[in-house]
């Protein structure tokens, strides 16, 4: 490990604001950790290891790419094939960030937050980094944690087709149109209220469209080519207002209380108090009056409060025994 | 590339860094600050001493200080254009996407949202952007916040599980947020006992004088203990509210997914249960399969009157 640690810093110093672009024949004949062409080998001895060498690049390339290295590959005018390589450090650097005490604190505390290995590595690693640009550390005991049981393994996937410009597919249970295949050329990650979401062009349908990670079921896939798509300069709200609208709720009295608080007082009827309330999509409204139990029903609009009874009966058909 | 190179070469381009903004700094400070130890920092220092451009001539190697070293002390003289490097996308990712959630719950400090805010200028909205929707009422949770750093009582208008409401005062602890779910850990006064209250079912909050008298207990999220353990199938197409159970073991079978979990309350799980109601299948124990039928019995009493 302290060879690998050793040969990717040396490779990084090498590369960094070299005056010219290094080939892969000058990392490996100077770079200190790669094994230079042997003298005087026959040719397998040559192609093997030639080959171990290719191995051991790729695996270091990939590696300034967790890190967060942009490699930058510069065509050499001349000899077309031949490729070299250079980190810019006005693209690499850390950014200044000018975190409080507290701040650093609530990010500690933020970076505990993933269970799921691949994300709660990533978190340490972007803490390490937030640790190292901070001109003060963190104070001590905030009451406050985070934990959350959820494993977003479609992340990787999804931000490495991003990054090569390839659509992903994987099958997606809405609860509208049930579960369905899609695939989507993914632009970027969004979080909502604690729920993360994938926006891309869902090229199924040719229109955007914004996927809860959490109803994506099995694996997420790349397909097709890379480079296949460019992300829009300006992309399109990713939640759209138009399955939002307004209900008018009767709740019981001293009940609904999360619903009178969000909602207007809309006057009463039959000792049921009636409350608007707006909504951003009928579902919510929906699974929070069969949350309450019989404390409250939807009077408009009509649609949702078939809803409402029909979800009710089919899980009375499985629990009434 | 072993996980573990990639987490040392991190903290050997902090340890750089560090050192560029601070004249010096102890092995002790460093290692405090990236939570390893000090000798753990002299080896780390040790190894980029060897690091050095390439065909180095002696002058081309990462340099500090000599002497320094061997009080302990870390002095950078030549970095050989070595610094912290930027997020990497998915460590953006994981720490933007935590620090929204733990913002949207409610249980997030003060600072957060400043945090927050920083974070995004210095990475810009790619590859996440966070969409701020906060589920709970920052105003009304306050008064809890202002309680747990100040530690002192605060006087609580709370809406149950059961949507019962009631007013009790509590010691509060800590703030958690639980699958995105913010608690407030307390000692609940009128129980007598410890409680995990959740964020967004308090009406009302009102900061006491007294101060709070009772140690917190341990473990992360302590009163939400489970009773017993469901297993419940559901038509695949509902697997996300499977899922979304905490604790879930999530398993396929043809058509259907059938999960088990461990149930804190029966009533509530109960109405979750219900959203997926036309893709149920299958609900055990007896006991929470009662208070499925007994939910969905009264759902349908208020909403068509024929239970």
């Amino acid at each position: 490990m302290a060879d690998a640690t050793a040969r990717l810093l040396n490779l990084i110093v090498a590369l960094t604001d070299t005056g010219r672009r290094m080939t892969r024949e000058t990392i490996r004949a100077t770079v200190e950790g790669y094994d230079p062409v042997p003298q005087g080998a026959d040719a397998e001895e040559l192609s093997r290891s030639e080959a171990a060498f290719e191995r051991m690049f790729e695996r270091d390339k990939d590696a300034l790419r967790s890190l967060g290295i942009p490699l930058r590959t510069i065509q050499d005018a001349v000899h077309g094939d031949d490729i070299g390589y250079r980190i810019d450090s006005a693209d690499a650097a850390l950014p200044a960030l000018d975190l409080t005490a507290a701040e650093l604190a609530v990010l500690s505390v933020a970076g505990a937050y993933w269970e799921d290995a691949t994300l709660g590595d990533d978190a340490r690693q972007a803490l390490t980094k937030v640790a190292s640009a901070a001109s003060s550390r963190p104070t001590e005991g905030v009451l406050a944690a985070a934990r959350t049981r959820g494993s977003e393994r479609a992340v990787s996937v999804l931000l490495e087709a991003r990054d090569e410009r390839r659509a992903v597919t994987f099958d997606y249970s809405s609860t509208t149109s049930g579960l369905q295949r899609r695939t989507v050329q993914p632009w970027r990650l969004l979080t909502r209220s604690g729920v993360l979401y994938v926006q891309g062009l869902d090229t199924d349908r040719g229109a955007p469209r914004t996927f809860r990670l959490s109803r994506v079921q099995g694996r997420v896939r790349p397909v097709g080519d890379e480079g296949a798509y460019e992300i829009p300069p300006e992309l399109p709200a990713a939640f759209s207002p138009e399955q939002g609208g307004t209900a008018l709720v009767a709740i019981r009295p001293e009940a609904g209380h999360a619903l009178r608080a969000r909602g207007e007082a809309a006057g009463s009827v039959e000792g049921w108090d009636l409350v608007r309330v707006e909504f951003r999509h009928p579902d919510a409204v929906r699974d929070e009056v069969l949350a309450l139990g019989g404390a409250a029903r939807i009077v408009e609009p009509a649609a949702l409060a078939e809803q409402v009874a029909e979800h009710a009966r089919r899980a009375l058909e499985v629990a009434g025994g | 590339m072993a996980e573990k190179a990639l987490a040392r070469v991190t903290r050997l381009l902090g340890i750089v860094s560090v050192l560029q903004h601070q004249d010096e700094a102890s092995f002790e400070e460093l290692g405090e600050r990236f939570g390893v130890s000090a000798e753990q920092i002299r080896s780390d220092v040790m190894l980029l001493f060897t690091t050095g451009k390439p065909g180095g001539m002696p002058d081309e190697y990462v340099d500090f200080d000599p002497d320094a070293l061997d009080r302990g002390i870390a002095r950078l003289w030549d970095a050989q254009g070595l610094t912290q490097v930027r997020l990497s996308a998915r460590e953006a990712v994981a720490l933007i996407a935590s620090l929204g959630t733990l913002v949207a719950s409610g249980a997030a400090p003060a600072a957060a949202e400043p945090a927050l805010a920083k974070l995004r200028d210095a990475i810009g909205s790619e590859p996440i952007d966070v969409v701020t929707d906060a589920r709970v009422d920052p105003a009304r949770v306050q008064p809890v916040r202002d309680g747990v750093e100040q530690r002192r009582a605060v006087r609580l208008d709370y809406v149950d599980a059961q949507d019962r409401r009631s007013e009790r005062v509590i010691e509060p602890h800590r703030l958690v947020a639980i699958d995105g779910v913010g608690y407030i850990e307390c000692w609940c006064r009128r129980a007598g006992d410890y409680r995990t209250l959740r964020l967004d079912r308090i009406v009302g909050a009102e900061l006491t004088d007294e101060p709070v008298t009772t140690p917190p207990a341990e473990g992360l999220g302590f009163s939400l203990e489970p009773r017993f353990d469901a297993t419940v199938t559901v038509h695949r197409s509902a697997r996300w509210a499977l899922e979304a159970m905490p604790g879930a073991q999530v398993s396929d079978d043809g058509e259907d997914v059938t999960a088990s979990f461990p149930v804190a309350d029966a009533d509530f799980t109960a109405g979750r249960l219900l959203a997926v109601g036309p893709a149920l299948r299958a609900v055990a124990p007896e006991a929470l399969a009662d208070a499925v039928a007994r939910h969905a019995r009264a759902v349908l009493d208020a909403q068509v009157g024929t239970p």
